[in-house]
C-alpha cells in the first residue's frame, strides 16, 4: 500500500482538473460524486496506509520523480510519510471527506456547483502535497497551492465586491509571511546546500550549535511563513474577513487544515527550531498574546462565522504555546481535536446560516434549541469540546498544553522563569473561551425565537455532523504514534492543585456564561453599558482595533507616500524606463519599414561591423 | 555500403516518397492522396530512425555523419514536418487552389534540413541548407492569392540568396587559405601557424561565413526579413519556417562550432556576444508594442535567437561544456515544440474562418469567451514562450541561465533577464486581449458564431499532443534531460 501514496494527492488533484475541463457541464450528481468521492477515496487509501505503518513504524519515502537535475540543484518530486504526516492526513482527507460530503447539499443551490468543487478538491490536492513532501520546494509548492485555492473560495461569490476584498486581503497578508518564509529558504539552501528536510535538518545539527545565529535567523524567517499562514500576531487580520466564503469553506481551510499549516512547518522542522531556542520562546509567547488577544474579540462579536474565526486563531495560538515549549507532539495532538470540533462548529454554524436565509447575527437568532435539534447538539458538543470540558478532545489535548507550559524548564533567559505565567495564560484564555462558546450556545439556542428556520438539514449535511460529534467527544482518547517523531519529553509532575485549577477553570467559564447570556442574574450591563465598558467593548469588538493601526502605520503611509511620489523623482524612474522601451521600440521599428534594398543594406552593415570587431579583438 | 544506406535511411525515405508524390501528381491530382503520401513518408521515416540508431555513429562518405545528435533533430525535423503536414490539410481545404505541391514541397525541406543536422563537411552543409531554402521560397509563396505571400517570398528569395552568397564566398575565402572543407579539417588547419597576410582572409571569411548563417537564424542585425517573411507566409509555412528552418541550422552551426574548435578565439566569442545582446534587446523590443501576432512571433525568434547564442559563447569558458551542449539542445527542443503549438493555434483559428490570415490582435480578442479551449492552448503556449515554470520553456530558459552563470557571463546573462522582462509584457498582452470583452461588432473569430469554429479531429489530436507534451517536459524534463546529455558531439 505504502508504495501507492501518490494516488493520496493525486485523485482530488485530477478530479479538480476534470472539473475544470468540464467547467460545469457535468451532470450535479456526477460533479457531487466526483468532488466528495475522491477525497473520500483518498481518505480510505489513507486509513491503509495508516494501518499499514502502525506496524511498520519507520518513516517511509517515495521519489516519484527528479523535477530536473542541473548543476547541484536537482529537486525531486518526492513523499516522505512519518508518524507526523499519518496524522495530518487523516485529519486532511477524513475530515476533508466529511466536509465535502456536507457541502454537496450546502451548496445545492449554487449555479457554480462545479466550480465549488474543482477549487476544494485542488485545495485538497495542495494541503496533501503541503504535508506529504520531503522537500520544502515541494512543500512551498503546496504552501503557495492552498494560498491561491484560499484566495479563489473567499472570493468564491466574486459578485459582491466586498468579497474580492477579503480574498485579496487574504492573500496579500499571507503573502507578506510566504516572502519571509521563501527566504527562510534560499537561506538554508545557500547555507546546507540542500532543501531535503531530514538531511536539511541533519546537516543544521552537524553544523551549527544551539544558539548560533545563522539558524535563528532561518528559524525566524520560517516562523514569519507560519504566522501569516496560521493567522497568528501581527499577520492574523486576514482570518476573519476570509469568512466572506461560503461555511464549508471556512470549515476546512480556515479551521481544520490550511490555517494549521505552520503549525506543521514548525513541528516538521522542529530540529532546527531547536537550535535556535530564542525563537522557540517567541513562538510561544506569539501563541499566548494571539490567544488572548484573539480570545477577548471572540468575546465581542455578533457575527457567528466572526466568533468562530477569532476562535479559530485563539487555538491555533494555544498550538504555537505548545510548540514554544517543546510540548511538540500536544500541539499536534490539539491541531487535530481542533479540527473535529472547529469544523463540527463551522459546519454547525453553516446549518444555522443555511436554515434561516443566509442569517448571520446571533442577536436575531435564538430558540433554535427544539426547531434545529440535530445542530443544536453539535454545537453544544462542539462548544464542550471548545472550552475543554472534562473528558471531552479538548480537554485532553488543552490539558496537556497547559501542563508543559507550566512545567517548561528553560535553561537560558526568560524560559526559566516564564513556564507559570505561560500557564497562567493560557488560563486566562481558557476561561474567556468557554464563555465565549457558551455565549454563542446560549444567546442562539435559547432564549425567544427571533427568525424561523425554513428547512432542516437533510442527511448530507446531519451525517457529517454526526460523525464529527463523536470525534469530538471521544477524539482526547486516541493515542497519537508521534514519539519517534519528536525529541521525548517528560511526563507531567504537577501538583494536584496545579491539575485541578486546569479542570475547574472551563467550568467557572461555563457557569458564567449561564448567568450573564441564560439567566441574566449577573448585573454586567451597568458595566458594559457604561462609557469605559462602551470603549472596552468596541475596542476589542475591532479585534483591538487592529485593521485600523494597520490602516494607520501601513495602508494610509504606503499610499500617501505612492500619491505624494506621483509624478516625482522617484516616479520618473519608472517612466523613464517605460519610455525608453517605448522610444526604442519606435526608434526600432522604423528600420523595419519594408524596403528591401535597406534590408539588403543593413546585412552589408553588419558584415562590415563584424569585420571590425573581429579585426578589431585579434 | 549496406551499413551507409541503413545510416541514412531516413533521408532516403523522404527522398524516395517525395519522387512518389512527384510522379502521382504529375499522372493524377488529388489532394487527399497527396496529402496521405505526405504523412506516410513522415512517418515511414520517423520509423527508419530505429535502424538507424542501432548503428550509430557511422561515418557515410566525408560528407554526412548519422550519429546520436543527427537522428535527434532528424525526429524534430520529421515530427515538425508531420505536425505541418497535418495541420496544412484543413489550412488549404478552405482556400482555392491546388494543394498537391505543397506536401512535396514540405518533404523536400525536411530533407533538406535532414542532411543538414547530419553535414560535418562545408559541402553537404551548403547542400542541405539550399535545399531547405528554395523549398522554403515556394512554400511561402504558395499561396496563390495575396500580394503578400508572394512579396514575402519574393523579399526573402533575394535576401537569403544575397546571404548563400556571402556565407559560400566566406567558406571559398576559408578553402584558399587552409585547403579543407570537412569541419574537423577547418580546426585543425587553424590551429597551425597562418602567415600574416593570410591572416586577413581568414578572418574575413569568418565575418561572411557568420553573415550568412546570422541571417538564415534571424540575428540582428541580419533579421530585417524575418518580420516581413514571417507575416506574408502562410501560417503553417510560417511554423514550418520557425521550427524547421531555424533548428536545423542551429543544429548544424552547432556541429561546425564544435568541430572546428571555434569556441577558442576570444575575438568571435566577443563579436557573437555582441550579436547576442544586441537580437535578444532589439528582438524583444521590436515585439514590444505590435499588432501582428506573426510579426510578434517573428521578433521573439529574434530574442530567443539571443538566449541561444549564449550556449554558443560559454562552450569555451565551461568545465564541462557538455552542459552548453545539453542546454541548447533542450532549449532548442523546448522552442520547436512551443513555437509549433503557437502557429498551429493561429493556423486553426485561421483555417475555419476565412480566406486569409486571422494573425491581427483583435482578431483573437474575446477568444477566451468563444473559444475557452483554444485560447487557454494560447495561453500556455505563450507562457512556454515565456518562460514560465511548469512549461518546458522555463526549463529551457533554467538550463540557459544555469550554464550562463557557471560560465560566469553576467553581461549576457543581465541581457537575457532585461530581455525577458519586456517579453512578458507582449505575451501577456495578447492573454490580455484574449479575455477581453469582445468588441461590439468588430470582425474577428470572436465575432464569429462559436459553432462556426469547427475543429477537426485532426487538428484537435495536433493541438492536445503539443500542450500535452509542453506540460509534460515542463513537469517531467528529466528523462529528456538525460537523453540530451547523452548525446555526444
Amino acid at each position: 500500500m505504502l508504495q501507492n501514496i501518490w494516488l493520496i494527492p493525486l485523485l482530488p488533484f485530477v478530479s479538480s482538473v476534470l472539473l475544470i475541463l468540464t467547467a460545469g457541464r457535468l451532470p450535479r450528481r456526477l460533479i457531487a460524486i466526483m468532488g466528495a468521492g475522491s477525497v473520500g477515496l483518498s481518505a480510505l487509501i489513507v486509513l491503509a496506509v495508516g494501518m499499514q505503518f502502525m506496524e511498520l513504524q519507520t518513516p517511509y519515502s517515495l521519489t516519484l520523480w527528479v523535477w530536473m537535475q542541473v548543476g547541484n540543484f536537482a529537486p525531486g518530486f518526492s513523499f516522505y510519510i512519518d508518524q507526523l504526516t499519518v496524522v495530518m492526513l487523516s485529519v486532511i482527507t477524513g475530515v476533508g471527506f466529511l466536509i465535502h460530503l456536507y457541502s454537496t447539499e450546502f451548496m445545492q443551490d449554487d449555479s457554480d456547483y462545479s466550480r465549488y468543487f474543482a477549487y476544494m478538491n485542488m485545495f485538497v490536492a495542495a494541503m496533501l502535497i503541503l504535508v506529504m513532501a520531503d522537500n520544502l520546494l515541494l512543500l512551498y509548492l503546496g504552501w503557495e497551492g492552498v494560498g491561491v485555492c484560499s484566495y479563489l473560495l473567499v472570493g468564491f461569490w466574486y459578485k459582491d465586491p466586498v468579497n474580492g476584498a477579503a480574498s485579496r486581503k487574504a492573500f496579500v497578508v499571507t503573502r507578506v509571511g510566504d516572502t519571509a518564509m521563501a527566504l527562510g529558504l534560499f537561506l538554508l539552501f545557500t547555507e546546507l546546500g540542500t532543501l531535503q528536510i531530514q538531511p536539511m535538518l541533519e546537516a543544521a545539527n552537524s553544523r551549527w550549535v544551539t544558539g548560533d545565529t545563522i539558524p535563528a535567523i532561518a528559524a525566524l524567517l520560517l516562523l514569519g511563513g507560519a504566522v501569516g499562514k496560521s493567522a497568528q500576531l501581527p499577520l492574523h487580520t486576514w482570518l476573519p474577513d476570509a469568512m466572506a466564503g461560503p461555511t464549508p469553506v471556512s470549515a476546512l481551510i480556515h479551521a481544520a487544515t490550511m490555517v494549521t499549516a505552520g503549525v506543521y512547518l514548525i513541528a516538521r522542522t522542529h530540529g532546527l527550531f531547536l537550535l535556535a531556542p530564542d525563537v522557540l520562546m517567541l513562538v510561544a509567547l506569539v501563541g499566548l498574546f494571539t490567544l488572548l488577544l484573539a480570545a477577548f474579540t471572540a468575546l465581542n462579536q455578533t457575527d457567528i462565522k466572526r466568533i468562530l474565526a477569532y476562535s479559530t486563531i485563539s487555538q491555533i495560538g494555544y498550538m504555537f504555546l505548545a510548540l514554544g515549549v517543546g510540548a511538540w507532539s500536544a500541539g499536534i495532538f490539539h491541531l487535530m481535536t481542533h479540527a473535529f470540533f472547529k469544523a463540527l462548529l463551522f459546519l454547525g454554524a453553516g446549518a444555522v446560516v443555511h436554515c434561516l436565509h443566509h442569517e448571520q447575527n446571533i442577536f436575531k437568532m435564538g430558540g433554535l434549541r427544539s426547531k434545529l435539534p440535530i445542530v443544536f447538539w453539535s454545537f453544544l458538543i462542539g462548544s464542550a469540546a471548545l472550552a475543554a470540558l472534562p473528558f471531552t478532545s479538548g480537554f485532553f489535548s488543552k490539558d496537556q498544553i497547559l501542563l508543559s507550559a507550566f512545567e517548561l524548564h528553560g535553561t537560558t533567559g526568560i524560559s526559566l522563569w516564564i513556564g507559570p505565567w505561560l500557564w497562567a495564560g493560557g488560563l486566562v484564555g481558557a476561561i474567556l473561551t468557554a464563555i465565549y462558546s457558551f455565549r454563542l450556545v446560549f444567546i442562539v439556542f435559547y432564549g425567544e425565537a427571533k427568525t424561523e428556520p425554513d428547512r432542516q438539514p437533510g442527511w448530507r449535511m446531519a451525517a457529517p455532523l454526526s460523525l464529527l460529534c463523536i470525534l469530538s467527544l471521544i477524539g482526547g482518547y486516541f493515542v497519537l504514534p508521534l514519539a519517534s517523531v519528536f525529541p521525548t519529553v517528560a511526563q507531567h509532575q504537577v501538583s494536584h492543585l496545579v491539575e485541578g485549577i486546569s479542570i475547574s477553570i472551563p467550568l467557572i467559564g461555563v457557569l458564567i456564561a449561564w448567568l450573564v447570556y441564560y439567566k441574566h442574574s449577573l448585573p454586567v450591563e451597568g458595566f458594559t453599558e457604561s462609557s469605559l465598558g462602551k470603549a472596552l467593548r468596541n475596542f476589542w469588538y475591532s479585534g483591538w482595533a487592529m485593521d485600523k493601526l494597520y490602516d494607520t502605520i501601513i495602508v494610509k503611509p504606503y499610499t500617501g507616500t505612492a500619491n505624494a511620489m506621483r509624478g516625482e523623482w522617484l516616479d520618473r524612474i519608472y517612466h523613464g524606463i517605460v519610455s525608453l522601451c517605448q522610444g526604442s521600440h519606435a526608434l526600432l521599428s522604423r528600420t523595419q519599414g519594408g524596403k528591401m534594398r535597406w534590408y539588403a543594406t543593413s546585412m552589408v552593415f553588419g558584415l562590415i561591423i563584424l569585420v571590425t570587431l573581429l579585426g578589431w579583438v585579434s | 555500403m549496406e551499413t551507409g544506406i541503413q545510416a541514412l535511411l531516413a533521408p532516403l525515405v523522404v527522398s524516395i516518397v517525395a519522387l512518389i508524390l512527384m510522379m502521382q501528381i504529375a499522372f493524377k491530382r488529388h489532394a487527399i492522396v497527396s496529402w496521405l503520401l505526405g504523412c506516410t513518408g513522415f512517418i515511414l521515416a520517423i520509423l527508419a530512425l530505429k535502424p538507424m540508431a542501432d548503428i550509430v555513429p557511422k561515418m557515410v562518405t566525408p560528407l554526412l555523419l548519422s550519429d546520436q545528435y543527427s537522428l535527434f533533430f532528424s525526429a524534430l525535423i520529421l515530427f515538425s514536418g508531420l505536425i505541418t503536414t497535418l495541420l496544412a490539410k484543413d489550412y488549404l481545404q478552405n482556400r482555392r487552389g491546388e494543394n498537391e505541391e505543397f506536401y512535396l514541397l514540405l518533404l523536400l525541406s525536411s530533407l533538406g534540413a535532414m542532411i543538414l543536422v547530419s553535414a560535418t563537411h562545408v559541402a553537404s552543409f551548403l547542400l542541405g541548407m539550399e535545399l531547405l531554402g528554395v523549398a522554403l521560397y515556394a512554400l511561402i509563396a504558395y499561396p496563390e492569392r495575396g500580394q503578400l505571400p508572394l512579396e514575402a517570398a519574393i523579399k526573402y528569395l533575394i535576401l537569403s540568396g544575397a546571404a548563400s552568397a556571402i556565407l559560400l564566398f566566406g567558406f571559398a575565402l576559408i578553402y584558399a587559405v587552409l585547403g579543407t572543407l570537412s569541419f574537423v579539417g577547418i580546426g585543425q588547419a587553424l590551429t597551425q601557424p597562418i602567415l600574416e597576410d593570410q591572416q586577413l582572409l581568414i578572418l574575413l571569411g569568418t565575418a561572411m561565413v557568420f553573415t550568412g548563417i546570422g541571417f538564415k537564424l534571424s540575428l540582428v542585425p541580419f533579421h530585417m526579413w524575418t518580420p516581413d517573411v514571417y507575416q506574408g507566409a502562410p501560417v503553417p509555412v510560417t511554423g514550418f519556417l520557425a521550427t524547421v528552418s531555424k533548428g536545423a541550422i542551429f543544429a548544424a552551426l552547432l556541429r561546425l562550432f564544435i568541430d572546428a574548435e571555434l569556441y577558442q578565439y576570444q575575438g568571435l566569442m566577443l563579436s557573437l556576444s555582441v550579436l547576442a545582446i544586441a537580437s535578444m534587446l532589439a528582438g524583444n523590443l521590436l515585439a514590444l508594442k505590435q499588432d501582428n501576432l506573426k510579426r510578434i512571433l517573428a521578433y521573439s525568434s529574434i530574442a530567443h535567437i539571443g538566449y541561444l547564442f549564449i550556449t554558443l559563447i560559454v562552450y569555451g569558458v565551461l568545465q564541462q561544456p557538455g552542459l552548453a551542449v545539453e542546454a541548447a539542445t533542450f532549449y532548442l527542443s523546448a522552442y520547436i515544440i512551443t513555437s509549433l503549438a503557437a502557429f498551429s493555434l493561429l493556423s486553426i483559428i485561421s483555417s475555419n474562418i476565412s480566406e486569409t490570415d486571422l494573425d491581427d490582435i483583435s482578431h483573437i480578442q474575446g477568444l477566451f469567451w468563444r473559444q475557452p479551449m483554444l485560447a487557454l492552448m494560447l495561453t500556455i503556449a505563450l507562457l512556454s514562450l515565456a518562460g514560465i515554470p511548469l512549461t518546458v520553456g522555463f526549463i529551457g530558459k533554467f538550463y540557459i541561465f544555469t550554464a550562463g552563470i557557471e560560465g560566469s557571463l553576467w553581461v549576457l546573462l543581465a541581457a537575457l533577464i532585461i530581455g525577458s522582462g519586456i517579453s512578458i509584457y507582449y505575451y501577456l498582452r495578447i492573454v490580455f486581449q484574449m479575455t477581453m470583452k469582445e468588441p461590439a461588432g468588430g470582425s474577428g473569430a470572436a465575432n464569429m458564431d462559436p459553432n462556426s469554429v469547427r475543429l477537426s479531429v485532426l487538428s484537435k489530436f495536433v493541438v492536445w499532443l503539443l500542450i500535452f507534451m509542453m506540460l509534460y517536459l515542463g513537469v517531467l524534463p528529466q528523462t529528456l534531460m538525460e537523453y540530451l546529455g547523452g548525446l555526444s558531439l
